[in-house]
């Protein structure tokens, strides 16, 4: 059974500036499965993604994050990426001067020139019709051109962080509010795409999110709620709609009352 | 100006430091006293300088250019305009000046002889260098490269350019500047005037690559008549021991337009002091200055900008943007406005920064390493606002960026 756990936190305490922000988290996420991290504002939802990727400025005080069984905790950010963990960020920054579709093509293996001794940065990519295909069927097209996350719109920012993501074909991904200020049809296109992932049943996804819609479509396997940096309730998909009726303080209230 | 009021004044002025940048002692170096000698073909380059002149953009096997102008030390040259430039004109300048009577008066016209030190003892000592000219009406569209080369020790490389598009006419100069690494002190005197007349065009491109035991002191001005087009990319992208220079272009006549941009990418302990100068003195006139600076390692960079008008219906734009790799590194940015009549509209933006922990974490986490990431951010940087950049130039940039990663991490 072990053999199916990709990655856990055991006992994880991180802060921040000095600050503790989480405080002894055991969770465990298995091999093709898909989660709900949930939990109200400041609950530590980003602070727990970006500490598995291993951000500098999260300081892990304590307990340990192990991958395959290994504890990561002395890997960079760059060891964790090429090991198969993502990270789609909640506000990505803007990175001037640097196109989004060289960008993609830089670091997405499925995309790469194999012809790139000169291109530094794979800027004469040959192979960008398959690129631009993807753009499209997430309707993302018009952001190829442009420097990264200069100026994207919300939903243009969660599109841009997905697709990739998706590109780096990681073993897990963490996917920061990927559903937060989409439209309805944008939805409907983030959706399909995570579910064709889920069907392969390869990767695991972690889904931090506000909103039913995706979780719901997606059938999480599990639900994880954290309050005040500490992991306080084990569910499923039944909890979703009753947790949408209550909200986190009366849901919270009954269950561990 | 008789030629010997000009040695006169440049007498007047042997001793007259530099308005900026680190004083030199003159006397420290070796004066060429002889002439140079021709070179016969490029195909008497080394292995090893044939590298150097590629680094700086130069394509020893003339391919895509008109006109070919080299140069070692102040020893030999070669002058070499490929078949059928019609209007195209490029030889050493002192032999240009015995051919030409009227090019006297383009000798210091644009750089003033007793501006200091500097322009002083280049007038003083023997001097060589390029006279470059598209006769009226002539579009040269492949550019004119040059490269010159610095080799000897303990010596002084003097060279006086004269740059002339002629009235309606095109030109395009790619000029690389480079010293094997191996050299130790030595200086380089650059003087380059450029006379971009009306409706004319030309652009210029230099990259300079130095030894850490150079000092590098170019004086250059431009004139731009009626809606004539001046511009000018410019990239340094080796450490050397010192840099000081401060181009000045005036727009003297109306609907005259320059851009001046530059990228200073700072190594070691080298110092840097780089500006540029943009003086609208006509309506309609135009133009902006455009820097980039790189600081790495513990280099020292001055970015200096400064516009002057003094016409009405003028614009003007600068930016001076700095971006910090190092702790140890200094970047200042220096903008200056002078509005001296109405109607001259100046405007500027410096911005010095580090490179964001944010975006290194960033870029990491979609698999790049930190050197990787850091250059990346700075080819970001440097591609922000410097449109069209020659390819050359581009790779060299790049490659320098790329190298300087490596080895300091
Ligand atoms: N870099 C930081 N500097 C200072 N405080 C931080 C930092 N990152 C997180 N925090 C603090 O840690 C707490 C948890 O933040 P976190 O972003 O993890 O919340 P979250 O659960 O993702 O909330 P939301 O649902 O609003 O996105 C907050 O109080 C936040 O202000
Ligand atoms: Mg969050």
């Amino acid at each position: 059974m072990n053999d199916d756990i990709l990655l856990e936190t055991r006992d994880l305490r991180v802060e921040v500036n000095g600050v503790p922000i989480l405080g002894g988290i055991d969770l465990t996420f298995k091999i093709g499965q898909v989660y709900a991290v949930l939990g109200p504002n400041a609950s530590g939802k980003s602070t727990l993604a970006k500490t598995i990727m291993g951000l500098p400025e999260y300081k892990v005080t304590g307990g340990d994050i192990l991958f395959n069984s290994k504890s990561i905790l002395g890997e960079s950010i760059t060891d964790r990426a090429r090991m198969g963990i993502a990270y789609a960020f909640q506000t990505p920054p803007r990175i001037s001067g640097v196109k989004l579709d060289d960008f993609i093509c830089r670091v997405c293996p499925d995309y790469q020139c194999s012809d790139d001794s000169e291109t530094f940065m794979g800027e004469t990519c040959a192979c960008k019709q398959i690129l631009y295909d993807d753009f499209e069927r997430l309707g993302i097209r018009n952001l190829a051109n442009r420097d990264l996350n200069d100026g994207f719109s919300g939903g243009e920012l969660k599109r841009s962080e997905l697709f990739q993501v998706l590109s780096m074909r990681p073993k897990v991904m963490f996917l920061d509010e990927p559903d937060s200020g989409l439209d309805y049809d944008s939805l409907k296109i983030v959706g399909k795409e995570l579910k064709a992932i889920r069907e392969k049943h390869e990767v695991t996804l972690v889904i931090i999110s506000h909103h039913r819609y995706v979780l719901e479509f997606l059938e999480v396997d599990k639900v994880y709620i954290l309050q005040h940096g500490k992991l306080v309730y084990i569910g499923d998909m039944s909890d979703i709609p009753v947790l949408e009726e209550k909200g986190y303080e009366r849901f919270l209230a009954e269950m561990t009352g | 100006m008789p030629s010997d009021n000009k040695k006169k004044r440049a007498h007047s002025a042997r001793e007259k430091p530099s308005q900026y940048g680190s004083d030199i002692d003159l006397e420290n170096y070796n004066y060429s006293t002889s002439k140079p000698n021709d070179l016969e073909s490029l195909d008497e380059l080394s292995e090893q300088d044939r590298i150097l002149t590629q680094e700086v953009g130069f394509d020893p096997s003339q391919e895509r250019v008109s006109a070919t102008f080299m140069q070692f030390d102040n020893e030999s040259f070669l002058a070499d305009v490929l078949i059928q430039q019609e209007g195209l004109e490029v030889m050493p300048t002192d032999q240009a000046l015995q051919k030409y009577d009227w090019l006297h008066d383009y000798l210091w016209n644009a750089v003033q002889v007793d501006t200091d030190k500097y322009t002083a003892r280049s007038e003083l000592e023997n001097y060589s260098g390029y006279f470059i000219r598209a006769t009226a009406g002539s579009k040269i569209k492949m550019p004119v490269q040059s490269c010159l080369i610095m080799k000897k020790n303990q010596s002084v490389q003097n060279v006086h350019n004269i740059v002339i598009a002629e009235e309606g006419s095109e030109l395009h100069i790619i000029t690389g500047c480079a010293t094997p690494s191996n050299v130790e002190q030595s200086l380089h005197l650059g003087v380059s005037e450029f006379y971009v007349k009306k409706k004319a065009r030309l652009t210029f491109t230099m990259v300079h690559r130095w030894s850490e035991m150079t000092d590098v002191r170019p004086r250059s001005a431009t004139i731009v008549e009626e809606n004539g087009t001046f511009i000018s990319s410019y990239a340094i992208l080796s450490p050397l021991k010192s840099i000081q220079t401060f181009p000045k272009v005036r727009l003297v006549e109306p609907g005259a337009k320059a851009d001046l941009y530059s990228v200073v990418y700072g190594s070691k302990k080298s110092k840097y002091d780089i500006g540029g100068l943009l003086s609208l003195e006509a309506p309609n006139s135009s133009g902006k200055v455009i820097s980039r600076s790189i600081a790495t390692d513990e280099c020292e960079i001055i970015a200096r900008g400064d516009l002057i008008g003094l016409s009405g219906e003028t614009r003007g734009r600068l930016e001076c943007d700095g971006l910090l790799v190092s702790n140890t590194a200094v970047i200042r940015a220096v903008p200056m406005l002078a509005a001296r009549a109405e109607g001259s509209e100046l405007s500027h933006e410096a911005t010095v920064g580090k490179v964001g922990a944010e975006q290194l974490s960033y870029l990491m986490s979609r698999g790049l390493n930190e050197e990787e990431a850091t250059s990346l951010i700075i080819r970001g940087f440097v591609k922000l606002k410097v449109p069209d950049l020659p390819p050359a130039l581009q790779k060299s940039i790049d490659d320098a960026i790329k190298m300087s990663m490596e080895g300091s991490m």
